[in-house]
């Protein structure tokens, strides 16, 4: 094989890899929030670890923290951040219990009952048939990672709130867009479901 | 053999407890520094007889009386921020969409607020190395308030006030040059207790005016009078 007919080969290969990791390709909104509504009914728990990317975009300086994420279905959620930022959260339904540092005192927030975790999962039950009320949604798909962009109407503190994961219920990332152009990300990492969590595993 | 175990052992365990009680040497730092501004990650936690509240976020402050601080829940989101620019603070809470403004001394007695008051106090440290001699000393500062203070190798490790309030300077280290203290803890006269970690901090760098201008977009602002902490 001669040098030119390499490099013509090669520069196929890069076009077409690049061309696939790299093309969003824009689909229904519904179709992307039913892919993830089916992705995650067969998800009894799951756990992973994450890095957390907070961009102030007024100071021009990132925070960045580590840790880990939990969940067991109806309604537990635990995070724990590493040092030097640590900090444990519990929720539990619409109850927050939060410990930082090594003084363990906790702090507890009670959410009000449209807000807790167990009606949010609850609308995953059952197949969407229209995009959900208070919210512009949009969708989009590239190679095997669906990306959903959720904006509410409602002018609050979160502008967009964009979700990526795969068709078997992978969360890749979340990003959080702020009114005030701060941004977090989210990313996940060894992300394992339905591997049996305790009780133990989910407590502060 | 087994000697020879119990003789290791023994000397492990020396060492060990040798490095346990070792005071890390002193700071050696050119006299006169002091932090004009800072920029730094924050670990916070406030404790009132009504409450407690922690989490962790981010802090700019230029000397004297500039500070910007946010307050970011375990999501990243910001949940609370705070400018006090000389005797004016803004209480900013974006996801009610409401912010309160006006003279520090109008801020809520109760639900920790007053400890927001002593921010001032607290950052705006002296010159390093001024005072030589370790010891607590009662001197007016640069407020015009009388103040005790407690020096350790030319270090404020203690303030405290005739109202009563109290702020404790510890682990310091040098950034660009400068002793900064990474824990502070503030004691005030309604009982409140405010513990700051500092992580990630950057000293005597650049800060845009920007930083400690509120940003007030879709923000409805009211007086500080207005604000209710239960």
């Amino acid at each position: 094989m001669s040098y030119k007919s390499l490099f013509f080969l090669l520069f196929l290969l890069v076009a077409l890899f690049h061309e696939s990791i790299s093309h969003a390709r824009s689909i229904d909104p519904l179709l992307g929030l039913e892919a993830l509504r089916k992705g995650f009914v067969d998800t009894t728990d799951f756990t992973a670890e994450i890095t957390q990317e907070k961009q102030f975009s007024i100071m021009k300086r990132t925070m960045t923290t580590t840790g880990v994420v939990r969940f067991k279905k109806p309604d537990i959620f635990f995070m724990e951040i590493k040092p030097p930022y640590s900090s444990r959260l519990l929720l539990r339904d619409n109850t927050i219990e939060q410990s930082n540092g090594k003084d363990n005192n906790k702090n507890r927030i009670i959410l009000p009952p449209e807000q807790s975790l167990k009606q949010w999962f609850s609308k995953l039950t059952t197949p969407f048939t229209k995009i959900p009320d208070g919210v512009d949604l949009r969708a989009d798909l590239t190679a095997s990672n669906y990306t959903l962009y959720i904006s509410p109407f409602k002018k609050g503190m979160v502008k967009e709130l964009a979700i990526t994961f795969q068709a078997d219920g992978i969360i890749r990332k979340v990003v959080i867009n702020e009114q005030n152009g701060d941004k977090t990300t989210m990313t996940f990492r060894k992300f394992k479901k339905n591997i049996g969590l305790s009780e133990s595993d989910l407590s502060l | 053999m087994n000697k020879l175990k119990y003789i290791l052992a023994f000397y492990i365990l020396f060492l060990i407890s040798s490095c346990a009680h070792t005071p890390p040497p002193p700071l050696v730092y050119n006299q006169g520094a002091v932090v004009e501004t800072m920029s730094t990650g924050i670990s916070l936690s406030l404790q009132t007889p009504e409450r407690s509240i922690s989490g962790s976020g981010f802090m700019v402050y230029r000397r004297p009386d500039k500070i910007h601080m946010i307050l970011l829940s375990p999501f990243g989101t910001t949940v609370f921020e705070v400018f006090a620019l000389g005797n004016k603070i803004t209480l900013v809470y974006p996801s009610q969409g409401v912010a309160y403004t006006g003279p520090i001394n109008q801020l809520p007695k109760k639900g920790g607020a007053q400890g927001w008051s002593l921010m001032r106090w607290v950052m705006d440290a002296d010159p390093v190395g001024m005072t030589k001699i370790n010891g607590t000393y009662g001197r007016v500062n640069n407020q015009g308030s009388k103040e005790d203070i407690t020096v350790i190798n030319g270090l404020i490790t203690v303030k405290s006030n005739s109202d009563g309030d109290k702020v404790y300077y510890e682990n310091y280290s040098l950034i660009n040059g400068v002793p900064v203290a990474s824990e502070i803890d503030i004691r005030n006269k309604q009982n409140d207790r405010i513990r700051l970690k500092l992580q990630e901090s950057e000293v005597n760098t650049h800060l845009n005016d920007a930083v400690f201008i509120p940003r007030l977009d879709g923000i409805k602002l009211l007086p500080l009078s207005e604000l209710k902490l239960d």
